[in-house]
């Protein structure tokens, strides 16, 4: 894509970060000295204050490609990284990532990682060329060769487990949290979730993917070819919830969705939503007189976002709060075979809104084309920590809900669910106020 | 030896400098082999992700006034400078600093730029920031892929500077040029000074310009200069192309640090013959006293700035008496960059404490002044008797964990890259470091004493975790020396 500011996405090398969500893999990178921490700028530091851990990312090993390596080709200096990774590192699997100078002048780096066949533990390889694709397509590399070097037929299947798919660690900023509160809810509904990324979840959790009931997606079409590979080649058939769900009306909705395709017990299922809806409008109802007392609170809003982030907020903005488009920015470039879906998909909304949504990496569109008209009467601004400065200077409400969410600690906050729809409902009003027109 | 400023291209810290990123010795040992030339570069066998000149560079051209950078390159290159420069931009409050944002393009490099050339994608892209921004100077800035592909960069430029009416400059960042991302400073050092400065009409005798990354806490230091009949010009993030251009007339140049400044100190002292004060940096009590007397000496001020370092020196010394009391006998470990391990080293002796190592993430054995003055670090050894053990450590933060496991220190000073989380995870008190206008002079040295003082009356923080931290690495390395996977030097 040509020309694009305020870039909301890392290149393809950035899929480093889902192996390094999953406990015990070691990613090895066959790249510049400088191309991991320009995705850990974008992904991670500037994303909610992020950094792996335990590999933090100043010792995940690299050979640094340089100018010297150029001319007579880095292949040597790779192995001789992934043989001291193997000695150095407790590490169950090694997935060596090749980025654009090796791809360049022609490394054979499959060639390396395939000497490197009967070692103490799996070694691996994913072509994350940075020229070739954003940090999703990395994700979806990585993903692919630990599918395809880790996974065996299953000896036993369970009728219960589900893996969860389509949160992207990392450049997703509430990953961690959303797969904590979604494991507990699908607990609480009578499944066992399987989830890939985050505290002790590591390739045993992985290694198990063969043995799932189904397979959840949650993304409008991230991982979806992940899990048509793995029905192919496991015939695990796979749901796919084209959004995160925020707050009561998706959250219901999602929970009736997954009690008919999984058949769950429905009376468990009417049980968990009844007791969740209850404790979601107890804090609406509390915040009510604070809210109706002398306010002029916006009622559009503008939303700049990755596809799943902006579906997933826009849906709860609109069918929970009430609040009216304007304009909706998918700060990705996603796929030819799956855009016009993504935007249909902003369609099937409760309310009538006819809102332009507006697809590709370019995140500083939406400033370029601001005129007077878009400051008028003051819609509240969803976006990142990149379109925070735009929206003060205008005087216009701001929640940060996207990546790069901003210079705070993300932690295990999340906006999944009733628990989550109470938080973002908190932070749209709490930031409306701040910045409102005092009526006292 | 002198720059090569005609050139479109930087020559990097190791072609100009004979900088290296691997060493273990010691400090006395790296003065004589550095100066003397000697000085062997060691490289590693075990090698982690580290950093690039593409951050520093585009850092500190997008925050001039006025200038919207066009990074050649993919995605992922710009990426990491969008989001990291927006934060900068924002983080320290000063009624004189305005939170603006930071205009970074990039061209999105794909395949087919790698097969049939990317410059026509170069030029669209440098057309539509122009058109959005309207900025009044544009810096291409190169990547790995634009620079193996051999595009031409300068052309595009040149031709660029005539059809838009602004300066459109170049700088080359590609990360694989050089092993130190402190070369991506000289990038932009090169460019400014091709693109921003103008011959002096005038020489000032009242004005010397600071270099550096911000200009936070001016107020701090104006009036110590206004004794001596002196403005600071501040070229750093919201300097003005203004600012830029009359850097020429001043007197004289004064640095935040070799990593980001020499170059264009450099520059200035062989284009218009600009003074560049390299020797004495102001950091710190015995820093500022030995800046302020040379150059109460070079304008022939000397009365007025013993006058101020008299008044200094006695205003903060009961504090610094009762600090040194309280930090007496506490053991540190640096790891900074190349110019602040080194004045690290010295203020931490101020303050009387102990440094059992000092690691600089990159080694510069001298800057690129045009006189024969000494670096400071040289000139530390030899005046003040300054001792370390040294290492240079290329970011490499495993060593900086081994050894601070193995020496205990009671705290390691560090700051960017990452190295205090290590010693956090062992125990080990981390002290963040400042830089620049933040510990100029007593005031400096003495905000940075109340600051390791109040770290170390508390240490429940780093106490508590270390129980709580399993390590990433196997025994064998846990077992292994600091500096094992250091080579021998090369032939």
């Amino acid at each position: 894509m040509p020309c694009s500011e305020k870039l909301r996405v890392a290149c393809s090398l950035g899929g480093a970060y889902t192996a390094l969500s999953i406990n015990g893999v070691l990613p090895v990178l066959h790249s510049g000295p400088g191309c991991l921490g320009q995705a850990r700028a974008v992904l991670a530091a500037s994303n909610g204050g992020q950094s792996s851990f335990p590999y933090q990312e100043n010792i995940v090993p690299c050979s640094d490609f340089t100018e010297s390596q150029v001319v007579f080709g880095g292949v040597e200096n790779l192995r001789k990284v992934v043989s001291q990774s193997l000695e150095a590192y407790k590490a169950e699997a090694l997935v060596v990532l090749e980025g654009c100078t090796p791809a360049i002048i022609g490394d054979d780096v499959e060639e390396v990682v395939g000497s490197f066949a009967g070692s103490k533990i799996p070694v691996l390889f994913a072509s994350t060329v940075g020229f070739k694709g954003d940090n999703i397509q990395g994700h979806t590399l990585v993903l692919k060769a630990l599918i395809d070097g880790l996974l065996e037929p299953p000896a036993k299947r369970s009728d219960r487990q589900v893996n969860i798919f389509g949160i992207v660690p990392y450049y997703d900023a509430f990953w961690e949290g959303t797969l904590e509160a979604l494991g507990e809810l699908l607990k609480a509904v009578g499944l066992e979730p399987n989830i890939l990324y985050g505290l002790d979840n590591g390739l045993d959790k992985f290694r198990k993917i063969p043995e799932a009931a189904f397979n959840l997606v949650i993304s409008p079409w991230i991982d979806v070819g992940i899990a048509q590979d793995l029905e192919k080649r496991f015939g695990t058939p796979y749901l796919q919830q084209t959004h995160l769900p925020i707050g009561p009306t998706e959250t219901t909705k999602f929970l009736r969705r997954l009690a008919n395709f999984a058949e769950l017990d429905r009376n468990v299922v009417e049980a968990v939503i009844k007791r969740e809806e209850r404790r979601y409008y107890y804090y609406v109802q509390k915040a009510l007189p604070w809210i109706y007392r002398c306010k002029a609170l916006p009622k559009e809003f503008f939303l700049l976002g990755g596809s799943g982030t902006a579906l997933s907020v826009t849906k709860f903005l609109v069918n929970d709060i009430g609040l009216i488009p304007r304009a909706v920015y998918v700060t990705e470039d996603v796929p030819d075979e799956h855009r016009e879906r993504v935007v249909e998909l902003f369609s099937d909304l409760e309310a009538k809104a006819d809102f332009p949504v507006i697809v590709g990496s370019d995140g500083g569109i939406f400033e370029a084309t601001a005129t007077t008209e878009t400051v008028q009467g003051r819609p509240a601004i969803f976006g990142s920590v990149l379109d925070e400065i735009y929206a003060k200077e205008n005087l216009l409400p701001f929640v940060s809900i996207s990546t790069p969410l901003g210079n705070n600690l993300v932690g295990e906050s999340h906006y999944f669910g009733y628990q989550g729809g109470i938080r973002l409902f908190h932070e749209f009003y709490s930031a409306a106020a701040g910045s409102a027109v005092n009526l006292l | 030896m002198s720059l090569e400023l005609e050139s479109p291209v930087s020559q990097t810290r190791e072609q100009r400098l004979g900088s290296i990123t691997g060493y273990q010795g010691n400090l006395h040992d790296l003065v004589q082999s550095g100066c003397g030339g000697g000085l062997k570069n060691r490289s590693r066998c075990l090698s982690t992700a580290s950093s690039c000149s593409h951050g520093p560079a585009i850092g500190q051209l997008s925050g001039i006034e006025g200038v919207v950078v066009v990074d050649h390159s993919p995605i992922g290159c710009t990426a990491g400078q969008t989001g990291a420069q927006n934060l900068r931009g924002r983080a320290p409050t000063d009624p004189d600093v305005k939170i603006r944002q930071r205009r970074v393009f990039s061209t999105g490099m794909t395949e087919p730029d790698t097969v049939f050339g990317g410059t026509e994608t170069l030029r669209d892209t440098v057309r539509i920031a122009f058109e959005r921004h309207h900025p009044r100077a544009i810096f291409i800035t190169t990547s790995c892929v634009s620079s193996i592909i051999g595009d031409d960069v300068e052309s595009v430029a040149r031709e660029l500077t005539e059809e838009l009416g602004i300066p459109v400059g170049t700088a080359s960042t590609e990360g694989l040029r050089s092993k130190i991302w402190a070369s991506g400073f000289d990038a932009y050092c090169h460019a400014v000074t091709r693109s921003l400065v103008k011959a002096p009409p005038k020489r000032r005798n009242d004005v010397i310009n600071y270099v550096g990354f911000v200009k936070v806490g001016r107020k701090k230091i104006d009036h110590l200069f206004a004794r001596l009949g002196l403005e600071v010009n501040y070229l750093t993030a919201n300097s003005t192309l203004e600012d830029f251009a009359r850097a020429s007339e001043a007197l004289g140049t004064f640095i935040q640090c070799g990593s980001a400044a020499s170059y264009l100190a450099g520059a200035l002292e062989q284009l218009h013959g600009v003074k560049f004060f390299q020797t004495y940096p102001p950091y710190g009590g015995l820093g500022f006293e030995r800046f302020f007397r040379q150059l109460g000496a070079f304008i022939g001020k000397e009365k007025e700035a013993e006058e101020v370092i008299a008044e200094q020196r006695a205003r903060y010394a009961p504090e610094l008496e009762a600090l040194r009391q309280e930090l007496t006998g506490a053991k540190a470990v640096i790891a900074l960059g190349g110019t602040y391990a080194f004045e690290y080293l010295r203020m931490l002796g101020e303050l009387g404490i102990e440094v059992v190592h000092t690691a600089a993430f990159h080694f510069d054995p001298r800057l690129d002044n045009q006189s024969d003055d000494p670096i400071s670090f040289a000139a530390d050894v030899q005046e003040l008797g300054l001792r370390s053990d040294v290492s240079v450590n290329d970011i490499q933060q495993y060593e900086i964990y081994l050894t601070v496991k193995k020496l205990q220190p009671d705290f390691v000073v560090s700051r960017a890259h990452g190295a205090s989380p290590w010693a956090v995870r062992t125990g080990v008190v981390a002290v963040e470091a400042q830089i620049g206008i933040q510990i100029f002079g007593y005031e400096g040295l003495v905000h940075l004493g109340r600051t390791i003082a109040l770290e170390l009356r508390n240490r429940n923080f780093s106490k508590k975790l270390a129980h709580h931290f399993e390590s990433p690495f196997t025994e064998t390395f846990e077992a292994s020396e600091p500096f094992a996977k250091l080579l021998p030097e090369a032939a």
